[in-house]
């Protein structure tokens, strides 16, 4: 019996394809929207994600400011790191990075390239890894080394074929250096330094022998735990700002930035794309939840003579609802499938276009589903409802 | 035991309302004994209430007061969906002028859809179409649709209709209105047959020709009964 009634609703929308097909597109349209708008937020958050990966929310970053107005250059040094290290009671760890750009040639070659210099640690903080030979050491950075380790991009910018690099030599401000290392490839990363694109020296060395005042010094500090990174902010303010001499009405001549907040802004403003993109989806799919109602409507306009017959034969009232609802849940439940479909496409075309990073997940195609069938419930059952309850003589007369 | 009154009306009204709200009375006061197998025609003036009685008795109006007995039972307040449903679709099978049959089905799927809502399976109520077109002579029109049909063979799809689950009673309002004079006599031979094998009808009709088919005729005038046991003289 379900089943008949099944057919016969399936046979009435095949009997109107176009208004069939009309109704349908708001709910494929919507249904698509949504699966287009989870992937598209969720890859907006993954890459968030991404970027700060690493980036842990109790460290701090420091770096040199100029304030307004002023001359002189910053006093922010590579060795206020361990000044800080030492005199900081919430600082648990300190790293310095010097970072600037210079020219570096290798034989004939040669190419403007951003030079970082680094602590010892700075690797393992970073979760960066080397493809081939060692790290830099405390040594040399005590002893300032001409030591260089090569990001996975400029091996191929400098050097031409397969070599052995460790062990050959390059050349910046015509001062020889020996490389040690290379890394694997690391990807996007977060704020302006791109691993795979710079080249690591001894932080001591890049701000004495290469970059000079043209340094940009950044210090990377680690607050012992997450609560305190508050007071640690005001700690290490203070040792700063006594570090570099500053009079008590100076401004200070460095930033203190907690990742933390950092992380938690952008994952946030990455949710609210999110919502605001549902909420577009809502939108039209209440739209089209609205469109079906009315396609339903007219069709138990038209159908009111039928439905008298029904009833004048023995159709109960749940039998004539059921009916209409059963094509309303199928108008949009075969929207909806085609959404899934075109969704699913559309995701499919912006990644392959890389256009958006995009993170397929089963959330969008579900979500989009159970709503375009609760759409075609909701929306269906008032008409459905209104047909059921015709009185039989009147719908009999009317056409 | 099945009960000698098949329906009986005691004092029935039924008023319509406008949309502005006044009230129209049409029946006033209608009483009548119909007996179980008895065949009977209702006469009467244009907009005397034959359809509206007719209607009540098949449960497809409420009446406004008065009692109704079906089979012995007062039905006349019932108002449970459930209920009228099963009556509408197991006590009596109604037959319109018009044969209000749906043009999307065929003339098969048209006859068994009353057992549909019965709950029958596919099988057994088309066999029973089947045996029914075949008795009325249109088997060869069974995957017709109605508008493939003539007037004749459509009014016979609607009594094939009206018998699948084989009701006791018959309720048919002008089914040979819509008719020339040799499909309605034709329609005719068919009541007289269903009531040779026991149903009970009850027929409204405009010409004393279909009327003679009839046991007795029940006049109605002005929303009332006027005579209820004419007779004319019967064809055989
Ligand atoms: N839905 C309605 N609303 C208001 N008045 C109605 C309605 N249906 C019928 N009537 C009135 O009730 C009266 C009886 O109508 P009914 O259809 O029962 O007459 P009838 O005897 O069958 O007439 P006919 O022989 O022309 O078919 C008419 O005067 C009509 O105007
Ligand atoms: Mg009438």
């Amino acid at each position: 019996m379900f089943l008949e009634i099944i057919k016969m609703s399936i046979e009435s929308l095949w009997g109107n394809k176009i208004r069939t097909f009309l109704s349908m597109l708001g709910i494929i349209i919507g249904v698509s929207t949504v699966i287009a708008v989870v992937g598209i937020g969720k890859g907006a958050e993954q890459s968030v994600n991404e970027q700060f990966q690493g980036l842990s929310a109790n460290s701090l970053i420091i770096m040199s400011s100029r304030s307004r107005g002023s001359t002189g250059s910053s006093n922010l040094k590579a060795s206020d790191a361990s000044v800080v290290k030492e005199k900081a009671e919430y600082i648990t760890e300190a790293t310095s990075l010097v970072r600037g750009s210079e020219t570096v040639s290798v034989g004939k070659e040669s190419a403007n390239v951003s030079i970082l210099g680094i602590d010892h640690n700075y690797f393992d903080v970073s979760n960066y890894t080397l493809k081939e030979g060692e790290s830099i050491t405390e040594e040399d950075i005590d002893s300032r080394e001409k030591k260089v380790i090569l990001g996975f991009n400029t091996v191929e910018n400098l050097f031409e074929g397969d070599v052995d690099l460790v062990g050959q030599n390059i050349t910046i401000k015509g001062k020889s250096y020996e490389i040690i290392g290379v890394l694997d490839e690391i990807g996007s990363s977060f704020g302006p330094v791109v691993p795979d694109d710079s080249i690591f020296v001894p932080y001591t060395t890049a701000e004495k022998s290469i970059l000079g005042t043209k340094a940009f010094i950044l210090l990377n500090l680690t607050v012992g735990s997450v609560e305190n990174v508050e007071v640690a902010t005001q700690e290490v303010s203070a040792i700063l700002r006594e570090e570099h001499k500053l009079k008590a009405s100076a401004d200070d001549d460095f930033r203190i930035s907690d990742a933390g907040s950092m992380v938690g802004a952008a994952q946030e403003s990455a949710q609210l794309m999110t919502v605001l993109l549902t909420a577009v989806a809502a939108i039209v799919l209440l739209v089209s939840g609205i469109g079906i109602m009315n396609v339903m409507f007219v069709t138990v306009a038209e159908r009111t003579r039928e439905i008298g017959i029904a009833k004048a034969i023995g159709a109960k009232q749940f039998d004539v609802l059921s009916q209409f609802l059963l094509e309303s849940v199928a108008l949009s439940t075969i929207g909806g499938f085609f959404g899934i479909i075109l969704g699913l496409g559309a995701l499919y075309l912006i990644n392959y276009l890389n256009i958006m990073l995009i993170a397929y997940t089963v959330i969008g195609p579900i979500v989009g589903f159970s709503f375009s069938v609760i759409v075609g419930v909701f929306f269906g059952f008032y008409p459905a409802f209104k047909a059921s309850r015709l009185d039989p003589v009147d719908a009999l007369r009317g056409e | 035991m099945k009960k000698e009154l098949a329906i009986k009306l005691n004092n029935v009204h039924k008023s319509y309302f406008l949309a502005n709200g006044d009230e129209v009375p049409v029946l006033k006061g209608i009483n009548l004994e119909i007996k179980n197998g008895e065949f009977v025609a209702l006469m009467g003036e244009s907009g005397g209430g034959k359809t509206t009685l007719l209607n009540i008795i098949g449960v497809l109006h409420p009446l406004s007061s008065g009692e109704y007995y079906l089979d012995g039972e007062n039905i006349g307040e019932v108002q449970d969906d459930f209920t009228l449903a099963y009556i509408r679709n197991k006590k009596m099978g109604f037959v319109f002028q018009q044969f209000n049959l749906y043009l999307r089905l065929t003339a098969l799927k048209n006859i068994s859809l009353p057992a549909l809502y019965a709950g029958q399976e596919r099988q057994v109520r088309e066999k029973k179409a089947m045996e029914l077109m075949e008795s009325v002579g249109i088997k060869n029109r069974a995957e017709y649709k109605p508008t493939e049909l003539s007037g004749g063979q459509q009014q016979r799809v609607s009594i094939c209709r009206s018998l699948i689950n084989d009701p006791e009673i018959l309720l048919a309002d002008e089914p040979t209105g819509a008719l020339d004079s040799k499909s309605g006599l034709e329609i005719m031979k068919i009541f007289s047959d269903l009531k040779k094998r026991g149903k009970t009808i009850i027929m409204v009709t405009h010409t004393s020709e279909v009327a003679k088919y009839a046991d007795r005729v029940i006049f109605l005038r002005d929303g009332k009964v006027v005579d209820n046991d004419y007779k004319l003289t019967s064809h055989y």
